[in-house]
C-alpha cells in the first residue's frame, strides 16, 4: 500500500503542477495508477465491490482535486467506478444463479426471491435514474444488495464456486476490464480513423483548429484510401499547434493550408466541412476545445457548415456546465501572448499609482454550445449532440457524478 | 386547421352552449376556442358509443380516443370486463359535489376522492402527489382479491380523481404514472396475491415519499447554476422554483430576482411577497416589460404544469413569450418540473391540449361583442429551452421522450 500511496502523490503533484498534458496522457495515467490501486488494495471475503468502490474514490477525489479542469481525470475515475459496480453486479448475478442450482428447501425460496429482487433493483440503481428506475429501486438497495452477497458466502455449504476464488475471480475481472479501458484510450484514434472515408469525400477542403492527434489520424486516414482533399489549418494562437499540425500533414502528403485564426471568418466560405478535437464533452452536447474554437463554430454555423468534433469516450463528461467560461477555464501565463522584455514598462507595478494598466487574459479554453455541433464521431460511431446523455448512461453510474461533495458532507 | 373544414360547419349543428362559454359560441371559424369543436365530437361519441364510462366533455376528443387507443387497459376492455364482473354503480361521470352529496355513491370513490381532499389541504404538496398517495390508500384499503379487481378499482379512482379537474395536466400524468406502473409492475410475477399486494403498497408509498423529496431534489441540483450576482427572470408562482430560490438564499448566494406580474392572476404578487421574506432583492415587472429587461437577465426559471414528450413544457399563459424573447438573446431558460409531470402528450401547437380557461376580470366591463382570449396556459416547445431539472436528474429537453418510452414501452 505505500507503493501506491507514493505513486499516487506523485501523480497528483504532477496534476497540480500541470506537468502532464492533453486529456490522453492524462486518462492513461490515472487509469493505470487505478489499476494499481486495485491490484494493490487488501479486498475483504465480503462486500468486495464497496471496499474497492471507497478506495478508488478516495483516491480519485484526491487526483480531481488537484486539477479540477482536467476532466478526463474525473471522467476516468467514474468509468472505474463503474466498472467495478458491474462486475460486482454480474458476480452476484451468478451467485445467485449458483444458488439457485442447489437444492433448497422453503427458507431458501424465499432467501433467494430476496436476492433476485434486490439484485435487479441494485441492477437499476446502476443507470441512470429514470422515471421506471425510479419506482423499482429502493434508497438502501446497494447496502441490503452487499448484505445479501455476505449471507450467500456465508449460507451456502453445498455450491460450486468457492467463495475465495469468487473473489479472486472479482479483482482479475475489474482490472482486465481497466486494461481495456486503457487500451481504449490508447487506440481510440485509429478506431476513429477508420470512420474517416465515410464523411471525407473528393476534392473537399477541410478546416481543422490547432493540434489534435485523432484529427491527424483521422485526414491521414482518408488519404490512405485514396481520398484528395486540401486541409486549412488554423494556427491556434497563442500556442501556434496549428504549426505543428501543417508540418505533419504535409510531410504525409496533404495540401495544406496554415490560416491565422482571425483569417477564419474569411475563409470559411471556400470549406467544405470543419473537423476538430476538443479537450472535453459536456453531458449537454456542449464541448471545451482550445481558445478559438467558439469563433470557427460560429463561422460554421453562419455558412451552414457541419462541424464535426471526432473525439474518444474517455472525454465524455457526466457534468453539465454551468457557466464553463469561468468554472472550467485556466488562465495562462501572459507571457504567452506578450513577451515581458517589450512590455515591461506598461506591466510594471512600481510606475504611478502602483497598478499596472495593462492586462493580459490568456485563457486556455473556450465552450462550444451544444447547438452548433453538428455531429460527434467517437469510437463507437457517430452521434448528435442531444445524444450524448445516452452514452453517458451506458458509461458512468448515476451515484458516482458527485465525488466530492459526498465526503465533504 | 380542420376547424375551417366543411366537416366543421356541419357539425356546428350539433353544437350544444356549454355555460360557462356563452360569448364564443356564436362566432365560428374566427372564434379561437376550441371547446366547441371538442365537445361537439365527444358528446357525438358519448351518444353513440353508450359502453364508454368516461364521457368527459371538458377533454379533447383526439386524446381520448388517443388514451383508449394505446393505455394497457382500455376502456372498452374494462367495460367488457366490469360487464363480467358485475360492476359497481359509479360508473357515471358525476361532478365532485354530486358524488360528495350523494351517499349512494360506491364507497371507494368517495374514499378516493376524500382522501385526496384531506392530501391536499397540506399547502405544500402538489395536486399529483396527493393524488399519488390517495391510490396508495385504495390499494390499501382496497378488498379485492385478485390483481384484476385491484386494477380495476384503482382504474375507477383513477378516473374519477381525473376528473376532479380535466385540465390539470400534473394531475393526469400523475395518476397515469401510478396506473402504469401497478399494470406493468414485475410484482406480478408473484404468485401470493397479498405478497403482490403488499409490494405494491410499499413501492406505492415509496413513490409518494419520493414525489414529496422531489421538490428538495431538484433544489440541490440547481444551485450550481445560479451563481452569485445573476439575474433570474421568473413567470408564475411555482412552488418547486421557490424551494430552488429559498435553497440558493440559504446557501448565501447572491442574486436579484425580475418577477413578472402574471395577469391576470398576479402570481408576480405573490412570489415576490415569498422572496421579499427571503431577504432576496425582487423587482416586479409588467409582463410587457420582459424584453425590455432581458438584457440584464442571465437566466429564466421556469416551472411547470407538466412536460410533454417532445421535451417542452405547458405552463401559465406568457412563459412561451419568455422563452422566445430569452432564446432570441440567448439567455438560458432552465425549467424545473418534477418527474410525475411527465405527460403523454404531443401537442402540435398551442391549440392542440385540453382548453383550461379562466375569467379575466379586466377592471371595466367589456361589451360583449368583444372576445376575450381567456386561456390559462401555453405550450413552449422544446428548442426553446435548455435544461430541465428534474428528481431524475438534469436533463436536457431530448432526453424526456426517451424516459417515457422507456416507461410506457
Amino acid at each position: 500500500m505505500v507503493d501506491v500511496q507514493g505513486l499516487v502523490d506523485e501523480l497528483v503533484s504532477k496534476l497540480r503542477r500541470r506537468k502532464v498534458e492533453g486529456s490522453r496522457a492524462t486518462a492513461r495515467l490515472t487509469a493505470e495508477l487505478l489499476r494499481s490501486v486495485i491490484s494493490q488494495s487488501k479486498l475483504p471475503a465480503t462486500n468486495q465491490p464497496a471496499t474497492l468502490i471507497d478506495a478508488v474514490r478516495g483516491v480519485g477525489e484526491k487526483l480531481i482535486a488537484a486539477n479540477p479542469i482536467e476532466l478526463a481525470v474525473g471522467n476516468i475515475v467514474r468509468r472505474v467506478l463503474h466498472i467495478i459496480r458491474e462486475e460486482g453486479h454480474s458476480n452476484a448475478r451468478d451467485a445467485v444463479e449458483g444458488f439457485r442450482l442447489s437444492v433448497g428447501g422453503d427458507n431458501d425460496y424465499i432467501v433467494e426471491q430476496d436476492h433476485l429482487n434486490l439484485s435487479v433493483a441494485a441492477q437499476s440503481s446502476l443507470c441512470r435514474p429514470s422515471l421506471h428506475a425510479l419506482l423499482e429501486r429502493s434508497p438502501d438497495s446497494a447496502t441490503t444488495y452487499f448484505t445479501a452477497n455476505s449471507e450467500d458466502d456465508s449460507e451456502e455449504k453445498s455450491k460450486s464456486l468457492d467463495p475465495n476464488a469468487r473473489s479472486l475471480e472479482f479483482r482479475r475481472k475489474v482490472i482486465s476490464a481497466v486494461n481495456d479501458l486503457i487500451e481504449d484510450i490508447n487506440t481510440c484514434h485509429l478506431v476513429i480513423a477508420e470512420l474517416a472515408v465515410e464523411h471525407i469525400h473528393h476534392n473537399e477542403v477541410i478546416l481543422t483548429f490547432g493540434h489534435s492527434r485523432t484529427v491527424k489520424e483521422f485526414l491521414c486516414a482518408a488519404k490512405e484510401k485514396k481520398r484528395s482533399f486540401g486541409v486549412f489549418v488554423a494556427e491556434g494562437a497563442p500556442k501556434y499547434q496549428g504549426h505543428l499540425l501543417a508540418k505533419e500533414l504535409a510531410a504525409r502528403g496533404l495540401q495544406t493550408t496554415v490560416i491565422t485564426d482571425s483569417a477564419v471568418f474569411a475563409m470559411i466560405s471556400r470549406v467544405n466541412m470543419v473537423i476538430v478535437g476538443v479537450h472535453a464533452v459536456m453531458a449537454n452536447g456542449g464541448v471545451i476545445g482550445p481558445v478559438g474554437l467558439n469563433m470557427v463554430a460560429f463561422a460554421a454555423q453562419k455558412h451552414a457548415i457541419p462541424f464535426v468534433v471526432v473525439t474518444g469516450t474517455h472525454k465524455l463528461c457526466p457534468l453539465y456546465p454551468n457557466n464553463p467560461e469561468v468554472s472550467l477555464n485556466e488562465m495562462r501565463s501572459p507571457s504567452e501572448v506578450l513577451s515581458f522584455e517589450e512590455f515591461s514598462d506598461c506591466m510594471d507595478y512600481r510606475i504611478g499609482t502602483g497598478a499596472s494598466q495593462l492586462h493580459v487574459v490568456n485563457p486556455a479554453f473556450d465552450y462550444v454550445p451544444p447547438e452548433l455541433v453538428s455531429l460527434f464521431i467517437t469510437d463507437i460511431g457517430g452521434y448528435c449532440p442531444s445524444y450524448m446523455y445516452r452514452l453517458i448512461a451506458d458509461y458512468y453510474s448515476s451515484d458516482d457524478v458527485v465525488i466530492q461533495q459526498k465526503h465533504a458532507s | 386547421m380542420w376547424w375551417r373544414s366543411a366537416s366543421f360547419i356541419l357539425d356546428q349543428r350539433h353544437v350544444e352552449d356549454p355555460p360557462n362559454d356563452v360569448a364564443s359560441s356564436s362566432k365560428e371559424p374566427d372564434t379561437l376556442s376550441t371547446l366547441s369543436p371538442p365537445q361537439t365530437y365527444s358528446s357525438f361519441m358519448a351518444a353513440a358509443d353508450p359502453f364508454n364510462p368516461i364521457p368527459n366533455p371538458k377533454i379533447s376528443a383526439y386524446y381520448q380516443t388517443r388514451a383508449a387507443h394505446t393505455a394497457v387497459v382500455t376502456s372498452d376492455w374494462l367495460a367488457q370486463a366490469q360487464a363480467a364482473v358485475g360492476h359497481h354503480p359509479d360508473d357515471s361521470q358525476a361532478p365532485q359535489t354530486q358524488l360528495l352529496a350523494s351517499p349512494s355513491a360506491s364507497g371507494k370513490s368517495f374514499c378516493v376522492i376524500n382522501e385526496f381532499n384531506n392530501w391536499r389541504k397540506q399547502p405544500d404538496l402538489a395536486e399529483a402527489v396527493a393524488a399519488i398517495r390517495a391510490l396508495a390508500a385504495v390499494i390499501r384499503a382496497s378488498e379485492a382479491t385478485t390483481m384484476m379487481e385491484l386494477e380495476i378499482e384503482l382504474k375507477k379512482a383513477s378516473d374519477s380523481l381525473k376528473s376532479w379537474d380535466t385540465t390539470s395536466i400534473s394531475l393526469t400524468a400523475g395518476c397515469d404514472l401510478f396506473m402504469r406502473y401497478v399494470t406493468r409492475t414485475s410484482a406480478l410475477e408473484y404468485e401470493d396475491f397479498n405478497s403482490a399486494r403488499s409490494r405494491l403498497i410499499e413501492r406505492a408509498e415509496k413513490f409518494g415519499e419520493i414525489s414529496c423529496k422531489a421538490r428538495r431534489i431538484i433544489a440541490m441540483l440547481s444551485q450550481d447554476f445560479i451563481f452569485d450576482g445573476c439575474t433570474i427572470l421568473v413567470h408564475g408562482f411555482s412552488r418547486v422554483v421557490l424551494e430552488v430560490l429559498k435553497t440558493a438564499a440559504q446557501n448565501k448566494k447572491l442574486f436579484r430576482v425580475f418577477c413578472t406580474e402574471g395577469r391576470p392572476d398576479r402570481t408576480g404578487l405573490r412570489l415576490s411577497n415569498e422572496l421579499a421574506k427571503l431577504d432576496v432583492p425582487v423587482k416586479l415587472l409588467i409582463d410587457s416589460a420582459v424584453a425590455y429587461t432581458m438584457d440584464e437577465v442571465d437566466m429564466v426559471f421556469v416551472g411547470a404544469d407538466g412536460v410533454v414528450e417532445s421535451g417542452g413544457i405547458i405552463n401559465m399563459m406568457g412563459t412561451y413569450q419568455i422563452a422566445l424573447v430569452a432564446h432570441s438573446m440567448n439567455k438560458p431558460v432552465y425549467v424545473a418540473a418534477e418527474s410525475y409531470k411527465f405527460a403523454r402528450l404531443y401537442p402540435l401547437d398551442q391549440k392542440d391540449m385540453a382548453p383550461a380557461l379562466r375569467p379575466i376580470d379586466f377592471g371595466v366591463p367589456i361589451p360583449s361583442k368583444v372576445e376575450v382570449e381567456r386561456s390559462a396556459r401555453d405550450y413552449t416547445p422544446p428548442q426553446y429551452l435548455t435544461l430541465l431539472f428534474t428528481d431524475l436528474g438534469v436533463l436536457t429537453p431530448s432526453v424526456v421522450s426517451d424516459e417515457l418510452i422507456q416507461l410506457y414501452l
